[in-house]
């Protein structure tokens, strides 16, 4: 709900003066209903990211292309001179989460909601500036004995930098959702990264889960004892909570190193990776999506 | 049988002040399957981290078919792969995203070629029926295959010794059985099983000889029966006489049963030894 107040207000005042106050209008609420219908069939249980990489229907594709292609689509949209690349990855990236993929359309908004809020906030501080005296813009108001406005130069900055931002969140969302996090720390390795990153990736990869596992069940045993009942006791349930958890993290990182050293670890984390076949068709898409992002980069405003 | 794995006087104290094991001599022939018994706290983790090698030993020896391994980075190498340690909690163990990846990091670390590893990885994924999990991110997985991975990890290295300490902890009745299956294959295939337990039942179900520790120290190490007929040393250890042999024990007392050629180790024995002829078949 916050994201779509937040992306009502950052449209409005993004084409302030810039288009009838009527159609703007209607824009906006269209957008709000979106973000509002949304809202009420978002699923309680979010599936974990991995589960929907895991079942994506690109997941079979060569990881280092996906990884590489993504990349490169990032270089080319944040040297961007304009917002057409950004608008166009932004656009293209539900296509192939969800099209190509296969996944849920409601999963991939659910993903994007939480950077999509913070870069509209982002977007809406580019937009105004503060001023003690009235100074006339596209548009402006007074709130807290201070006026906020927003100037046509502010309005291509904020268009630029978010276009730009919400571009790359796009790319890297796709990368998400369609290849596994050891796939991605395996092209990684491929690509020559330090043997000490990539062994902690893997670890912390992993201790993600352990711990999210182990801090749920000590916040459900903590709640079980009335640890939760009201605000002063669940701050200090909480405080337990993680210092136990941090305790337990060094006694799991000790037991670890041992279970890896009775596998004979000497140096360097080392698993089994499988590199797919990389088709004709998946590198003329790959190639064709580069150039089409390359190309509206260089267009004029 | 001759001896595959001999530990001789070893002894081990955590931070030169609690002692943990205390002067431990056993030998293991090859295609054994023992259970290591003992309280919280008796020295079963440590003995079966020394007998690994992740421990260095402070005193004493480890004799591995006939050879003494002197504890310098390639005996500790033949050490670690000759003799496999699954552990208590396969959390601690598994560290890979996928359970293909988790179970290729033994054999990797074996520097064999990449179509050795993957055939380990697939035989033991095969022997250990998780093959259908060999994309799974381990964290999804249930208690039962989160340790049969772990299993996996090690049989891939191709050990012929395997400990594993306390396998059947925190494991339902169903896995358990399932795991026990899993052990006496293994052990049937020639690889030596040896076992931590405070399961009684199912320590005297599964193994032949029976290792019992108590304070650091290896006080009773016989066949299983035997072990358990010795009064003094289950108390000494903490352990209680498992639920079959002490119930056949009254029913031998009272003469209620109709043979008596031995102990029953499993309820089909039971019923048989109680008369009911086809509890066997």
């Amino acid at each position: 709900m916050v994201t779509g107040i937040l992306s009502m207000a950052f449209v409005w005042f993004l084409f302030a003066g810039k288009a009838p106050n009527t159609i703007l209008a209607a824009a906006c609420i269209a957008l709000g209903a979106f973000f509002w219908h949304f809202s009420r069939h978002q699923h309680d249980h979010p599936l974990p990211i991995d589960i929907i990489a895991q079942s994506s229907k690109l997941n079979g594709v060569n990881a280092s292309l996906k990884f590489w292609t993504v990349l490169a689509s990032i270089a080319i949209c944040i040297s961007s001179k304009n917002c057409y690349t950004g608008i166009f990855l932004m656009a293209i990236a539900p296509v192939i989460a969800v099209y190509a993929g296969g996944m849920d359309f409601d999963h991939y908004l659910q993903i994007l909601m939480l950077p999509l809020g913070f870069l509209l906030l982002s977007g809406l501080s580019l937009l105004f500036s503060v001023s003690m005296t009235q100074i006339e813009g596209v548009a402006s108001f007074r709130a807290l004995g201070i006026w906020f406005y927003a100037t046509t130069s502010s309005q291509a900055m904020a268009a630029l930098v978010v276009s730009r931002a919400l571009g790359a969140v796009s790319c890297l969302c796709i990368l998400s959702v369609t290849t596994r996090m050891p796939d991605i720390i395996a092209v990684l390795r491929r690509s020559h990264c330090p043997d000490a990153i990539i062994d902690l990736m893997y670890l912390v990869y992993r201790y993600i889960f352990i711990l999210m596992s182990l801090h749920h069940e000590m916040h459900d045993a903590a709640k079980s004892r009335l640890g939760m009942k009201d605000y002063k006791t669940s701050l200090r349930s909480t405080g337990m909570v993680y210092a136990n958890l941090l305790a337990r993290s060094y006694h799991f990182a000790a037991k670890n190193f041992d279970a890896m050293e009775s596998r004979c670890y000497d140096t360097g984390i080392r698993f089994l990776e499988h590199s797919t076949k990389i088709t004709m068709t998946q590198g003329w898409v790959c190639a064709v999506l580069l150039a089409v992002g390359a190309a509206l980069s260089l267009m004029p405003l | 049988m001759s001896d595959l794995l001999k530990i001789e006087n070893v002894s081990y104290q955590y931070d030169g002040k609690y002692r943990a094991l205390n002067n431990v001599s056993v030998s293991f022939a090859e295609g054994e399957l023992v259970a290591v018994l003992g309280s919280n706290g008796a020295g079963k983790s440590t003995f079966f981290l020394c007998c690994n090698g992740v421990l260095k030993l402070q005193s004493g020896k480890i004799v591995y078919n006939g050879v003494e391994l002197k504890g310098n980075k390639k005996d500790t190498f033949t050490l670690r792969q000759a003799v496999g340690l699954v552990f208590q909690d396969p959390d601690s163990q598994i560290i890979a995203g996928t359970v293909e990846s988790e179970v290729s990091f033994g054999p990797l670390n074996l520097e064999l070629s990449k179509e050795e590893v993957e055939k380990r990885v697939e035989e033991s994924l095969v022997q250990m029926d998780i093959l259908r999990y060999r994309d799974y991110a381990p964290h999804y997985l249930s208690g039962g295959e989160k340790k049969r991975v772990s299993i996996a990890d090690i049989l891939a290295m191709q050990p012929s010794i395997i400990l594993l300490d306390e396998p059947t902890a925190s494991l339902d009745p169903q896995n358990t059985d399932a795991l026990e299956h899993i052990l006496l294959a293994l052990n049937e295939s020639g690889i030596t099983i040896i076992l931590s337990t405070h399961d009684v039942n199912f320590a005297y179900r599964i193994a032949n000889r029976a290792i019992v520790f108590a304070d650091g120290e290896i006080i009773a190490d016989a066949n299983v029966d035997e072990v358990f007929s010795q009064e003094d040393t289950l108390k000494k250890a903490g352990l209680k006489k498992p639920l079959l042999y002490e119930a056949f024990e009254h029913i031998q007392k009272a003469g209620l049963c109709k043979r008596s050629e031995k102990k029953p180790r499993t309820i089909e024995e039971f019923a048989w030894l109680m008369g009911d002829a086809d509890a066997l078949a």
